[in-house]
């Protein structure tokens, strides 16, 4: 029940910090051009799985992205959703049906032909198995195949956002008919994708290229997606011309590279944002007054140069400046002594001590807490930092076993998918223990207005009181940083940060 | 009670006639050991070092400019200057009061791990070396098992089971070396428990434990010794790969080997980052394995005779 945690971005392990190797050739199925044309890219983390209903892990959307396809997708540049493996839909007056129309002459990486039952088993496979995602059909009724090329699916009650729902993402992908009793989806995948998963293994996960990808072969012949979890050893790699692409940008570096003609640099503000959060069972941390003491004494621009350096926009709500959705509310100034009299009017004796939970294999993270240790010191609140593996950080998070965690979530597009699992007391993310009767009912009723513009009005109000309570003291989203080589054309940088190499041309 | 002397027994025992040395030192064996060791010039300017880097380490606070984790953004990866002598970091603190904070973790982390080593080890030695048979095999076949890890590998198992944090960090580190004290100690007693003075003191009814503290583990600590320098620089060593490995202490307390893996994501923009937490790492390793070496030159008891014979 989560959207994608980001996968850190630089990792501390030594033992990992070379990766090297290059110009092996791979093999394109039968392709001329042999490996000259393979675009090799570095990414931070190796995928956990390629089951694409069933990974919450970045580093597997990564690849999954450029294999497999959804029927809606967004555009690259703004976000807003459009056409893919669906034509075109419509909706009923009532709001409770949606009528897709699917693509001709799609098909499959086995050869196999795409239609409307391809759409019925995928979509069936996340409700039924209850995978990762099936959450986002909490109100789908019946998901049905009158024909070939249509697909209808009935709402128990009006979904605004289905379409965000079913296309942010390739958590949603269209898997063949099947496809779970006929490949191991664990490590195969049958998509419409314009790549195909090759290979797979503790170095690189090879994707060759579809000649037949309904929207016109793709212009290289592969992709390689190498893992080098160390960013300097990354952007070195980049730099010699081992690799042509990478997400694996260290922070310090940006300022650098800016001026580097070996590497050309695109940045975009995410959809991802860093949180800070305090467990509702565990005392004081309950008190709102200690809560908002906290949020204020925040100085969240130095946080953002410390984890950041200044790659980030500090943000006191979750939805980044830009988005449609954004909300320009900021109740909290740095003031050490207005935080010091809340803690005062609380009755909580000082020191308080406050553990403060990071997965070490997020240096954002870390160097956040440090600075949020020295901010909260002047108050009287101690900062113990907690530094655990992310298997150890996931696994305290779900058992409530922290005074607080700090990471960030990507929200994705729509802004159910930045609040509703997070702040619902009822919410599968919920993991600190808020419940408002308030933000529910706003929340609730938000996720059934049909109205944009109601719809952002009610999503605002449960903002303003997530904020104000410090449910979450929403810290600053990142910019998405990547980095290529210089003459690499029909690449998009995205704001949330999925990696689509269809168009790439390699210099 | 005394035991009445088995005639015959020790044939071998030379007569009592011969002459002892008269050089016989007056002044006790400890002060002739330093006394030697202040005439190894290697020996004795990293013995000053290290008495140094210890005052540091105790006068810690004192001695730190600023707060170790005192912030400014705005004076972040600084190069050296006066002000700040090794720089930076990316909080702006400063990179000499982190040094000089270290010192203490990294010396308490190796010198309490040592001496953990050195009491279990050496007692199990003592054992398995005085008792032999059944005894030796149950001991050292366990101290066999614990070597058998790669020393590393076994502390990060240790933290693993454990968790993070000095005290664990210590008891990793400590029992990586239990095996490596066990076996130096059992072979060294293994020397000492058929000289003649243990078979002497045995033969007028000493007691197991009085033999034991008496005369075996004087007479079998020179090795002992020399390889409690030795694992005090490996102790540091390790330490600082547990630490920079994220498995010692917390942030953002300073540890040379977090600031080494700190710094190393820096290593393009801010040398003096990881390079003076490196410096001090070498420096402490450094002089350890010197005084290690000195000590063993100074104790082994051929050299000792070459030594102070020459010496005079």
């Amino acid at each position: 029940m989560r959207t994608t945690r980001l996968l850190p971005l630089l990792t501390a392990g030594v033992l990992l910090l070379a990766s090297c190797g290059g110009g092996e050739d791979v093999d394109t199925g039968g392709g001329g051009g042999g490996g000259d044309n393979v675009l090799v890219a570095a990414v931070a983390a190796q995928p956990d799985q390629f089951d694409p209903h069933a990974t919450t892990a970045y580093a597997s959307f990564q690849v999954l992205e450029n294999v497999y396809d959804t029927l809606i997708v967004p555009n690259p540049d703004d976000l807003t959703m459009e056409p893919s493996l669906a034509e075109s839909w419509e909706t009923s007056e009532d709001g409770l049906t949606w009528t897709f129309t699917l693509r001709d002459g799609v098909t499959f990486h086995d050869g196999s032909e795409f239609d409307s039952a391809d759409v019925v088993y995928s979509y069936r496979r996340i409700i039924d198995e209850e995978l990762a995602n099936s959450y986002r059909f909490a109100t789908v009724a019946d998901i049905a195949a009158p024909d070939p090329r249509t697909v209808v699916i009935t709402l128990t009650q009006p979904t605004p956002n289905l379409l965000e729902q079913i296309g942010a993402f390739k958590g949603m992908s269209i898997v063949s008919e099947n496809a779970a009793e006929e490949f191991d989806l664990q490590t195969e995948a049958n998509g419409t994708g314009p790549f195909r998963l090759e290979s797979s293994d503790a170095n690189s996960t090879v994707l060759t290229a579809y000649e037949d990808y309904w929207d016109g072969a793709p212009s290289v012949d592969g992709v390689e997606f190498r893992y080098i979890s160390e960013g300097t050893a990354a952007l070195t790699a980049l730099q010699n011309g081992e690799v042509q692409w990478t997400d694996n940008v260290p922070p310090q570096n940006i300022e650098s590279l800016a001026d580097d003609d070996s590497v050309e640099l695109g940045s975009a503000t995410s959809v991802e944002y860093y949180y800070l959060s305090l467990n509702y069972d565990r005392a004081p941390f309950d008190n709102p007054q200690v809560r908002r003491a906290i949020a204020t004494a925040l100085d969240r621009e130095e946080i953002a140069q410390a984890a950041r350096f200044g790659a980030a926009q500090p943000n006191q709500t979750a939805i980044p400046e830009g988005s449609a959705y954004y909300l320009d509310y900021a109740p909290y100034t740095p003031d050490e002594d207005a935080a010091r009299q809340l803690i005062e009017q609380s009755g909580v004796p000082t020191p308080i001590t406050l553990g403060l939970m990071v997965t070490d294999e997020d240096a954002e993270s870390v160097a956040a807490a440090q600075v949020i240790a020295s901010q909260l010191e002047p108050i009287g609140v101690n900062v113990e930092i907690e530094e655990e593996d992310l298997a150890t950080w996931l696994d305290r998070e779900a058992q409530g076993d922290m005074d607080s965690f700090l990471f960030s979530w990507i929200g994705n597009i729509d802004p159910a998918d930045f609040y509703e699992q997070q702040h619902l007391s009822t919410g599968g993310s919920n993991y600190q223990g808020y419940s408002n009767p308030q933000v529910d009912d706003l929340l609730t009723r938000a996720s059934t207005e049909t109205d944009q513009a109601a719809r952002k009005d009610l999503y605002d109000q449960a903002a303003r009181i997530i904020v104000d309570d410090a449910s979450y003291i929403y810290l600053f989203n990142p910019d998405v940083v990547q980095a290529w080589a210089p003459g690499l054309t029909g690449y998009t940088i995205r704001a949330d940060a999925a990696i689509n190499f269809e168009n790439v041309e390699l210099p | 009670m005394t035991q009445l002397p088995t005639p015959g027994a020790n044939p071998a025992e030379p007569p009592p006639a011969e002459p002892i040395p008269p050089s016989r030192p007056a002044r006790p064996r400890w002060r002739e050991t330093l006394g030697l060791l202040a005439r190894n010039p290697t020996a004795a300017v990293s013995a000053v070092v290290l008495v140094l880097i210890v005052l540091v380490a105790l006068f810690d606070e004192t001695l730190a400019p600023d707060g170790p984790n005192d912030q400014d953004q705005s004076i972040a990866l600084q190069p050296p200057s006066w002000s700040h002598p090794f720089g930076t970091d990316e909080f702006g603190r400063d990179i000499l009061s982190r040094v000089v904070l270290g010192a203490g973790t990294s010396l308490r982390v190796g010198f309490l791990s040592v001496a953990f080593a050195l009491v279990v080890g050496t007692l199990i030695g003592l054992l398995a070396g005085f008792y032999g048979k059944w005894v030796d095999d149950v001991l050292m076949r366990l101290m066999d098992m614990l070597f058998a890890f790669p020393a590393v590998l076994l502390a990060i198992a240790v933290v693993a089971i454990r968790g993070t944090g000095p005290a664990n960090a210590i008891l990793a580190i400590g029992i990586v070396y239990v095996p490596i004290f066990a076996r130096v100690t059992r072979a060294s007693v293994l020397g000492v428990r058929e000289e003649v003075y243990v078979r002497a003191s045995r033969s007028i009814g000493a007691s197991d434990f009085r033999l034991l503290t008496r005369h075996v583990l004087p007479n079998a600590a020179p090795p002992i010794i020399v390889q409690t320098s030795i694992s005090l620089a490996f102790a540091v060593l390790a330490e600082a790969a547990l630490s920079f490995l994220g498995l010692g202490p917390r942030r953002p307390n300073p540890s040379w080997g977090l600031m080494l893996a700190d710094g190393r994501g820096f290593i393009e923009q801010a040398w003096w980052y990881s390079v003076f937490p490196g410096l001090a790492i070498v420096l402490t390793v450094l002089c350890f394995n010197l005084l290690g070496d000195g000590l063993r030159d100074v104790l082994d008891p051929r050299q000792r005779t070459l030594t102070a014979g020459s010496g005079r």
